[in-house]
């Protein structure tokens, strides 16, 4: 049985969270902030957080990076709209996913589930994300046993996806892997191959969804 | 009193008046120690006189302009000269220390004019030092509290939104609880997202009047700008078929693409509102000497004469429009749209049916 720590300084909102995720077999424990939220971490030692960004006191920032300094547990952050610039923050400061308040409880459960299935070894040279799979020794990709054919910088930008699979990954992650020390533009740069892998998976391969401001989220299902 | 000295270039003005003033009253208070000195000349000597003289000049000079001190030195010395300096009435002079005296009077007026006039200058040159500086430290201070007000609306805004938004999250959680089925909770979870887009619409117009809002351009895809803005809209686009053409092939575009979604977004909301059920869609782009045209045209009753221009106002509803909704959406997208350096224009197709054209310029580069 999993074990999931809320942090969110809402009452009712915890209460929620705890009804839905425990009839999905979680065990849950909550912290109505930040500090609190941190000692429950320590104490209970959880398999994935769900953390507000918008704590009272210590911010959900804050929390985020004091958690980084010694655990890799999973975290799924709560935002609501218009927070585009904290929630790229709390990405690159290692949370895992967002969802952005009003969100569907199947929302939720789909990249709780998919954040948690991150922590895997690679037992073989091959990604498979849907109906596509990536073999990184011969750096071939198939569609439905069909080969596709990418250039290099393709072939390395539909790895990060695809390794992230269901779960967005942002701008400059994207690009410190990609385009590791390059300095030109790389944000058009980046533009122009997600265009040109688009044009390739067509549309039965998995699609690869922009969340502007924020990065992409290669959609496999 | 020194006007003189700010004026740019005195020369090519003419004598101010008070200056003609000086003049005047400079010779007339001459005239009268003069005679004075005169009569009492029988009792106090030739020196007396020159000793008067000087220490008018001296003291006209504390107040007065170069000119009418160097006038005053001049009258006093052929004066002095001329009337008290014996041999009398001539311009003779025999002792060496009558000559210096003579002298003394130009060079006390000369020098007395010049030091008056530097230290004019350097008390306007100070006065008008202060005065930059005063407005320098009048902008920082206006600076400082327009960066607090706008701060303070932020936090207000933050905090606002939070409180509202915080209760209508709650209710779409729990309704999801409930399960589908009920036909009770459905009417809720309807009123519930009509709730939470009032509550958006208000919050962004709140946004777009404050100018709190900062377009923060980047490269983008139209098809993405697309997706985002019918993704919140799939339940309102279900009853209408969506006809996109001349997205597949545009270049990649510089804009806030976020910004352009929800202007787009908001017009088709309109559109879906308007058009009746199962009637299309059309949405087309076209990209001309860089300005980016995005034309939405729907197949329902159309704009209602006249009301053009005023469709883009805040809280304006046309006079058929179904019961709901702020009358926001639209000036919303104005205000985005105008944030961005385009515009948004609505007319009645030839053929039918409402259209608008959203616009701005961007740059682009061939993907």
């Amino acid at each position: 049985m999993s074990k999931a720590l809320i942090i969110d300084d809402e009452q009712q909102m915890r209460r929620l969270l705890r009804m839905v995720l425990e009839a999905r077999g979680y065990e849950v424990s909550e912290a109505a902030d930040g500090q609190l939220g941190l000692q429950e971490a320590a104490f209970h030692r959880p398999d994935v957080v769900l953390l507000d960004l918008g704590l009272p006191g210590l911010n959900g920032i804050e929390v985020l990076k004091r958690l980084r300094e010694w655990t890799d547990v999973p975290v799924l952050i709560l935002s609501v709209r218009d927070q585009e610039t904290v929630k790229v923050e709390a990405l690159e400061l290692g949370a895992d996913d967002y969802v952005t308040k009003p969100f569907s409880t199947a929302e939720l459960l789909a990249r709780l589930d998919v954040i948690q299935r991150r922590r895997f070894t690679r037992q073989s040279p091959e990604i498979t994300a849907g109906l596509l799979t990536l073999d990184l020794l011969h750096h071939e990709a198939t569609l439905v046993d069909a080969p596709v054919k990418l250039t290099p910088t393709e072939f390395a930008l539909l790895k990060v996806l695809a390794e992230h699979a269901g779960r967005i990954v942002t701008q400059n992650q994207i690009i410190r892997q990609v385009w590791a020390g390059q300095s030109s533009d790389a944000s058009e740069g980046l533009r122009v191959h997600i265009n040109h892998l688009r044009k390739k998976l067509g549309e039965t391969g998995p699609r690869i969804v922009n969340e502007p401001g924020i990065g992409y989220r290669l959609e496999a299902e | 009193m020194n006007t003189e000295s700010e004026t740019p270039k005195p020369s090519h003005h003419p004598v101010p008046v008070h200056v003609v003033g000086q003049f005047s009253w400079g010779l007339t208070i001459l005239f009268v120690l003069a005679s004075a000195c005169w009569m009492l000349l029988p009792y106090t000597g030739y020196l007396f006189s020159a000793l008067v003289f000087l220490m008018a000049i001296v003291l006209a000079g504390t107040r007065w302009n170069r000119g009418p001190v160097l006038a005053m030195g001049v009258v006093s010395a052929l004066v002095w000269n001329f009337f008290f300096i014996p041999p009398q009435f001539t311009l003779h002079i025999d002792k060496p220390e009558d000559m210096m005296m003579f002298g003394l009077f130009f060079v006390v007026a000369l020098s007395m004019g010049h030091l008056i006039t530097r230290l004019r200058e350097r008390e306007a040159a100070l006065e008008q030092h202060h005065a930059e500086r005063e407005q320098l430290l009048e902008a920082k201070h206006r600076a400082e509290l327009l960066a607090e007000s706008e701060r303070l609306h932020r936090t207000l805004l933050d905090s606002v939104s939070h409180e509202l938004k915080t209760p209508i999250a709650i209710i779409r959680t729990a309704l999801d609880g409930l399960g589908q089925g009920n036909p009770y909770a459905a009417e809720i979870e309807t009123a519930n997202r009509r709730l939470q887009r009032i509550v958006e619409n208000f919050l962004e117009m709140t946004r777009v009047e404050s100018e709190a809002l900062k377009p923060r351009p980047d490269w983008c895809e139209v098809i993405d700008v697309l997706d985002q803005a019918t993704k919140p809209l799939e339940r309102e686009l279900a009853a209408h078929s969506l006809n996109v053409s001349g997205i597949a092939d545009m270049p990649l575009v510089m804009l806030d693409s976020r910004l352009l979604a929800q202007a787009l977004g908001n017009v088709l909301h309109n559109a879906t509102l308007h058009a009746p059920a199962n009637t299309p869609v059309e949405i087309a782009a076209t990209l001309t000497n860089g300005v980016l045209e995005l034309h939405v045209r729907d197949h329902g009753p159309g704009l209602p004469l006249g009301s053009e221009d005023h469709l883009f106002d805040k809280f304006y509803r046309a006079p058929d429009s179904p019961a709901g909704g702020t009358g926001l959406g639209l000036a919303i997208s104005r205000g985005l749209m105008r944030a961005m350096k385009g515009d948004i224009e609505a007319r009645n197709h030839p053929e039918g049916g409402a259209e608008f054209t959203l616009h701005l310029p961007v740059k682009t580069r061939i993907a």
